[in-house]
């Protein structure tokens, strides 16, 4: 990660997340990718934009 | 890699569009693959389960056991709680039904499979074929096992969640003030009413609603759509809605069953949805209503269409982006319209503050309309409130 990058945190394990997919349909640069109840996140691409964070219901994505 | 497959038309995603679409391509005597990621179709539920009913017949939807219940009319709240009906009366065939959403995707799902749909579950597209410029195929992965699926024709009807829209370069991005983060709790134990589905709107919601669709006596979808352009941190739809739960104690007393979210495009029409090999169909092709935020019948309507084309393009090796502009043509001619219309609307109702919500449902709810025209309910703002009817006229 580039020292200049905020880390971004999916937790995704099933405590909060609810496998929904809007962060999936949000994110301008289609770096989270939903497969059941599997979450990947391309941390290269993504500019922590923020809008995944605006758009996940339960609040599952954090951006430190 | 032994397992390469060909077909005439891929269709990738089995939501109703996807399952439409491979239909109405099956009937028009093409060779159709469905695919679906998930490893059963309609479940989980991301839905409201609510639906209007007037557009069942025109493309082959015969009512099945997916119907709930049928509601009598809807019920508009503004922020201080007045209330206007909308009844059938009035509305002409806007109300509807709660449906079964998982029980309606495999209907669905299952007349396309009668009409000759081979369907394969567990299996998701990876990436897009292409070659010299066109669409061909996609890759995908069933099982673990990738392999590559040749088409004539390839449906992107992978839903909101839409790669394969962004995968063939079509311009399907949005701005934050075209969506919407839900957030839907089934809750029992609740004083519901079973002849109408409820409508919340003004600052309980930014920028969207709340909604209690009935599905039993005592058994309600009680959810939110709140405008990500609105939103300001984490988890504010669940905030919003547990809000407002909290807040009505006919609905605090009740039991969460179950729990679903997801993601609603409120914009206006895409400019683009189809390229050389490749159509988009159903929330993939952002189709939903940006005014009610509802996307199934749309989905369908459109999917009969982009079946019919898809069936044409085969038989005459025509999948080209300018055959597709049928297609184009096609689904605009019975949707774009009110989209755009009904997005123009939503951009000026989120701007309306409470207070000019109160009046305008006050207005109404006292004039019982005959038949809701522009004309009708302008004349009745402008008859009880003459000061908001400037700011009103522009919804309008
Ligand atoms: C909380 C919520 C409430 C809603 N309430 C209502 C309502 O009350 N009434 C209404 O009319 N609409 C409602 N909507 C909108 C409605 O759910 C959608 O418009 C509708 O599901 C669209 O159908 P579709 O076939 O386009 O997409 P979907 O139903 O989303 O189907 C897409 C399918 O594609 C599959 N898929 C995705 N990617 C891939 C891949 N790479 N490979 C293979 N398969 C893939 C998915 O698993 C899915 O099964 C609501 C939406 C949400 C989120
Ligand atoms: S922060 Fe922005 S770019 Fe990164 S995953 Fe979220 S939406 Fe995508
Ligand atoms: S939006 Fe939130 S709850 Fe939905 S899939 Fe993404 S991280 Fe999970």
């Amino acid at each position: 990660m580039p020292p200049n990058k905020r880390s971004l945190h999916i937790e995704s394990s099933g405590q909060l997340c609810i496998y929904c997919g809007a962060c999936v349909g949000v994110c301008p640069l289609n770096c989270i990718y939903l497969d059941e109840t599997r979450i990947t996140f391309d941390e290269k691409i993504c500019t922590r934009c923020e809008i995944c964070v605006k758009a996940c219901p339960v609040g599952a994505i954090e951006i430190g | 890699m032994a397992k390469d497959l060909s077909t005439d038309v891929l269709v990738i995603g089995a939501g109703p569009a996807g399952s439409m679409t491979a239909k109405w391509a099956a009937k028009g005597g093409a060779r159709v693959l469905m695919i679906e990621k998930r490893q059963e179709i309609g479940s989980p539920v991301r839905c409201g389960e609510g639906m209007s009913k007037s557009w069942l017949a025109e493309v082959g939807i015969t009512p099945g056991k997916w119907i709930n219940l049928e509601v009598e009319g809807a019920r508009i709240y503004s922020p201080s709680e007045k209330v206007f009906e909308i009844n059938e009366k009035h509305a002409g065939n806007e109300v509807g039904y709660v449906v079964e959403r998982d029980g309606f995707d495999k209907a669905l799902a299952i007349d396309a499979g009668n009409a000759g749909v081979d369907i394969q579950l567990k299996t998701a597209a990876t990436g897009l074929i292409r070659e010299n410029g066109r669409i061909v195929g996609a890759r995908v992965k069933q099982f673990g096992e990738p392999f590559e699926i040749r088409a004539s024709v390839v449906i992107g009807a992978d839903g909101f969640e839409s790669q394969i829209g962004r995968w063939a370069g079509l311009p399907t991005n949005l701005a934050l003030r075209d969506m919407d983060s839900c957030l839907q709790y089934r809750m029992t134990g609740v004083d519901c009413d079973v002849r109408y589905c409820d409508f919340y709107l003004g600052e309980v919601a930014p920028g969207g609603y709340v909604w209690i669709f009935p599905k039993d006596h005592g058994l309600a979808n009680v959810g939110i759509g709140v405008q990500l352009s609105k939103i300001r941190g984490m988890a504010e739809a669940k905030t919003y809605l547990d809000r407002w739960i909290d807040a009505h104690p006919a609905y605090a007393k009740g039991k969460k069953i179950d729990m679903v979210g997801g993601g609603v495009s409120i914009s206006k029409p895409l400019n683009q949805t189809v390229t050389d090999g490749l159509m988009l169909v159903g929330d993939a092709a952002r189709m939903i209503d940006p005014l009610t935020g509802g996307g199934i019948a749309n989905g369908c309507i459109a999917g009969k269409i982009c079946g019919e084309v898809a069936a044409e393009a085969v038989h005459q090796g025509t999948p080209t982006k300018e055959f597709f502009q049928k297609y184009e043509k096609g689904w605009r001619a019975k949707l774009e319209e009110k989209l755009f219309r009904n997005w123009l609307a939503k951009e000026k109702l989120c701007t309306l503050s409470d207070a000019t919500f109160d009046k305008v449902i006050d207005a109404l709810a006292d004039v019982r309309l005959q038949k809701l025209t522009v004309h009708n309910i302008l004349k009745a703002v402008r008859d009880k409130y003459p000061e908001i009817t400037k700011e009103f006229e522009s919804v309008l």
